[in-house]
């Protein structure tokens, strides 16, 4: 890495290296029972240049070549990308807990036991079937090194369950995701709340649409997280996509929402001290009791709107994807919404008529930089009078999240794991539209 | 090459092992709005070995070739932990072992087009919506990938293929004060750079689609009777019926593998369903999949009857059925798993003007936007679409999403029309470990559904 930076600060005013090695460990079941396992064994070397303002990007898997990985990365700065940026000297930064070297050596063994083990409990209490089960571990190494002298480099540790018990013939059901950076038992409080759910949701109900409460929970709050992240990037900003550009400092959902991000909280796991373009990492709010405090950017859009880089640079789409491939982008990673002082069980009980969203399909779809959702429920669990009474079947939940949020009922007082390594407790939300067949 | 991952072939002590090494090729031009965000080529590459040993099977992926013995002590590991603790031993479906070279024959390579001649394409193409004044921003990237594959087999398959995918995809993005719409673009396929060339008037007919969208009416909530067009109504086959044809899916659900049984009637008489990889030129075409097996079209249903399934040797074996060729991998970085390749709806006997004098009062919805499915739940979204009136079309609505069951679906098509339109640009993401298919390719005729649930606004 020191040679290949070397050899590009030579031909180019400013140069980055990023270096990635990970190691990945599954096992996965099928129906209860030991279907697969694999490991994976992944690294690759990425580089950025900036030369005369225009930016040159290039990959590899392998460093066996420098000059033509560097030749790469010149060749692309005839495409003429602009970079007015300039990338960070980043020193001092501070020491994360998030490594455990007992998970690097963890046997394959530890994993099939724990999923048979969480298989038996479901099978014992339920008639469900448990079409899927996975257990996880996951090793990764970044370094960033660059011209202006930041050499930093992370090494964590992931593990992670997850497990979905299906009604027979339906072919989906109630799920729960655990994640931890070292191994763990998946908690017997969250074997047990599957296996509660999935009895008292077994029976299909019919439901009438019309507006009436609903809540989301962490299963579902992709729904509501992916809108917020599309509209308080500073990318969508500078695309004027976003419907809140001109409402900093007003208020855009109810007071009970507060959401920031939060890197350097290493009681979760992929805690990080730098962002994917070696910026520190720090808190960052984004919604205080409902008012609209910040957008987030990487250094490419800070650049762009005179402010300065809130440490949000990854290199990721919002599929995923080959972090060597990709160039950072604008993310929130750590994203955490606020408990409130609301046990699901309280909120249930404040509940006349109403549908729980336990999965949300096509949150993918839709409108979303104007904040659009279209919902189908998969499951939703209809409450009736404070109780959850069976499963609505064909449901549709619509809104938008700049209206939604503004009629939020509760917040629950627990954290749990939601996408892109969001923590989110549940949301009661009033006057949201269900549409039924009814 | 072969030679090298017969040396890998040769550290396994196994009752069955493969390896396939690729070489990734990606070449990625991008805009944001009037902005060139990204350009450039490059090239990646990998390895997947996979072991079958005492009825245990595993996999494993490495990126250095200096990895290749600690690989294959990993997955010879796994392969044993599995044969001690698997219900029912792993068996492979017998497959010919193939020997042969297939390189596409393409319509303009575009590994010889200059990469600044494609820069201009795409800006000239970017700028068709960014001259209207109400078009907000567009995000629009030319993709190009290229993998190499090299496939050996402990029993003597060496198959090398190329697949060759450019695509041009992105959003045009439309605004009139708080209210934005978007419209998504996707052109190209599997046969060459000429995929890319000649789409101005598409481009200008979806920036006309995402101006009228402005004007358009938020879509009613609640069940409305339907006609989908191609592109909609491939997505519902893949989504909803396609991806329980995939037996990899359904063997951890056994009550839906009961419901999915071959000889079962799941849908009205009109339905006819076929997966068909080897249909040249389309985007869904290979002609071995990443197990070596040569690809054949599997008739999926015929008039309304489950007639066959999509499958890998290893389910084809569980399951008593024949092998098809759709065990397909994203790329090096992963193991292959059951895909589909070209899904559509077989066409069938009315023109457009006869299912919407069939439909009489209810929607025309176009353009797929976005599906996901999970059991017999499915929901997708649709770009835009008309109210029919008295058979007639209507006024444009928009915000449509629609959510429905599989088996109700299937038995509420009540007429298939007399065309076939197949995707360009494909993008199925499958779990557990997230695989994108780009590959993945859809379509039919236009076709009529009744009682179908829109989310509304």
């Amino acid at each position: 890495m020191e040679q290949l930076l070397q050899m590009a600060k030579k031909v180019c005013d400013k140069a980055e290296v990023y270096s990635i090695e990970y190691t990945d460990n599954s096992v996965f079941f099928k129906n209860a029972g030991l279907d697969d396992m694999d490991s994976k064994f992944q690294s690759g070397i990425s580089l950025r240049i900036i030369k005369n303002g225009k930016l040159g990007f290039a990959y590899t898997r392998n460093l066996t070549n420098r000059q033509g990985l560097l030749q790469n990365a010149l060749d692309s700065l005839e495409g003429g990308v602009e970079a007015d940026y300039d990338f960070p000297l980043t020193r001092e930064l501070p020491q994360l807990d998030t490594y455990d070297s007992s998970l690097e050596n963890l046997s394959g063994k530890v994993l099939v036991e724990e999923c048979a083990r969480v298989c038996d409990l479901l099978r014992s209490k339920t008639d469900g079937e448990i079409s899927k089960m996975v257990s996880f571990t996951h090793t990764e190494n970044i370094r960033i090194m660059n011209s202006e002298g930041t050499d930093s480099s992370a090494k964590s540790t992931e593990y992670g369950m997850f497990g979905n018990l299906t009604y027979p013939g339906a072919g989906f059901g109630i799920w729960r995701v655990f994640e931890s950076k070292s191994f763990e038992r998946m908690p017997e409080s969250m074997v047990n709340e599957m296996i509660e759910l999935y009895k008292i949701s077994s029976k299909v109900v019919e439901s009438k649409g019309g507006k009436m409460k609903v809540m989301f929970v962490p299963n579902s709050m992709i729904t509501l997280t992916w809108r917020i992240l599309s509209g308080t990037s500073s990318k969508s900003v500078y695309e004027k996509t976003s419907p809140i550009t001109d409402r900093i400092g007003k208020k855009i959902f109810d007071e009970k929402i507060t959401i920031y991000d939060d890197p350097l909280n290493d009681r979760y796991p992929k805690a990080r001290s730098f962002d994917d373009e070696g910026v520190e990492c720090r808190p960052f709010t984004i919604v205080e009791n409902g008012q609209l405090k910040g957008f987030y950017c990487d250094l490419d859009y800070a650049s762009k709107a005179n402010v300065q880089p809130t440490g949000h640079g990854y290199r990721t789409t919002r599929w995923g994807g080959d972090p060597i491939t990709l160039k950072p982008v604008p993310f929130l990673t750590h994203m955490i919404i606020k408990p409130g002082d609301k046990s699901f069980a309280e909120m249930v009980k404040s509940m006349e008529k109403g549908i729980i969203v336990e999965g949300a399909l096509g949150y993918h779809s839709g409108n979303i930089p104007n904040g659009d959702y279209s919902i189908g429920v998969c499951p939703g669990l209809y409450v009736e009078k404070g109780e959850i009474v069976g499963r609505v079947s064909d449901a549709m939940i619509a809104g938008n999240i700049y209206e939604t949020l503004k009629h939020v009922v509760a917040v629950g007082d627990t954290l749990h794991p939601c996408h892109d390594g969001a923590w989110v407790p549940a949301i009661l939300c009033d006057d949201v539209s269900v549409a039924t067949k009814k | 090459m072969f030679e090298k991952l017969r040396k890998i072939l040769d550290k396994v002590e196994a009752d069955y092992a493969d390896v396939r090494h690729e070489i990734k090729k990606e070449t990625v031009i991008s805009f944001n709005g009037k902005e060139l965000t990204q350009i450039g080529s490059n090239s990646t590459d990998g390895y997947v070995a996979r072991v079958l040993k005492d009825g245990g099977m595993s996999s494993v992926v490495f990126t250095k070739e200096n990895d290749a013995e600690k690989a294959v002590l990993a997955v010879s590991a796994n392969a044993r932990l599995i044969a001690e603790s698997i219900e029912a031993p792993v068996r492979l479906a017998r497959s010919e072992a193939v020997k042969d070279t297939f390189l596409p024959a393409l319509k303009e390579d575009p590994r010889k087009v200059p990469i600044i001649e494609k820069l201009e394409l795409v800006r000239k193409y970017n700028d068709i919506p960014l001259a209207h004044e109400r078009i907000a921003t567009t995000s629009i990237s030319y993709e190009e990938v290229i993998r190499e594959k090299y496939f050996v087999s402990s029993e003597g398959a060496e198959v090398r293929e190329d697949l060759v995918t450019t695509r041009l995809l992105g959003e045009i993005i439309s605004k009139d004060g708080n209210l934005a719409q978007n419209v998504r673009v996707r052109a190209g396929g599997s046969n060459g750079f000429s995929t890319i060339r000649n789409q101005d008037e598409y481009f200008e007919g979806q920036t006309a689609i995402v101006l009228d969208l402005l004007k358009a009416k938020p879509v009613e909530g609640g069940a409305h009777n339907c006609i989908l067009n191609p592109s909609l109504a491939g997505v519902f086959t893949h989504e909803a019926f396609g991806h329980y044809s995939e037996a990899d899916l359904i063997k951890g659900l056994p009550a839906m593998r009961e419901k999915m049984k071959i000889g079962g009637k799941l849908g009205s008489d009109v339905l006819n369903i076929i997966d068909n990889p080897t249909l040249p030129n389309q985007l869904g075409f290979y002609k071995y999949d990443d197990e070596g097996v040569r690809a054949r079209p599997t008739q999926l249903m015929k008039n309304g009857v489950l007639t066959g399934r999509m499958h890998s040797r290893r389910t084809a074996a569980e399951f008593g059925e024949p092998i098809s060729g759709h065990c397909v991998a994203e790329d090096y970085r992963f193991p292959p798993i059951i895909r589909m390749g070209t899904i559509f709806i077989e066409p069938g006997t009315h023109s457009f003007e006869e299912l919407t004098d069939m439909l009489e009062d209810g929607l025309y919805i176009l353009d797929a936007k976005g599906g996901a499915t999970s059991g017999e739940s499915f929901t997708f979204g649709a770009q835009y679409g008309y109210m029919v009136k008295g058979g007639k079309i209507a006024q444009m609505v928009r915000d449509i999403n629609i959510s429905g069951n599989l088996y109700q679906t299937l038995k509420d098509i009540t007429a298939v029309g007399n065309d076939l339109v197949l995707s360009k640009v494909g993008g199925c993401g499958k779990g557990p470990v997230m695989q994108s298919n780009i590959r993945s390719c859809s379509g039919g005729p236009h076709i009529l559904v009744n009682n179908l649930v829109i989310g509304g606004a």
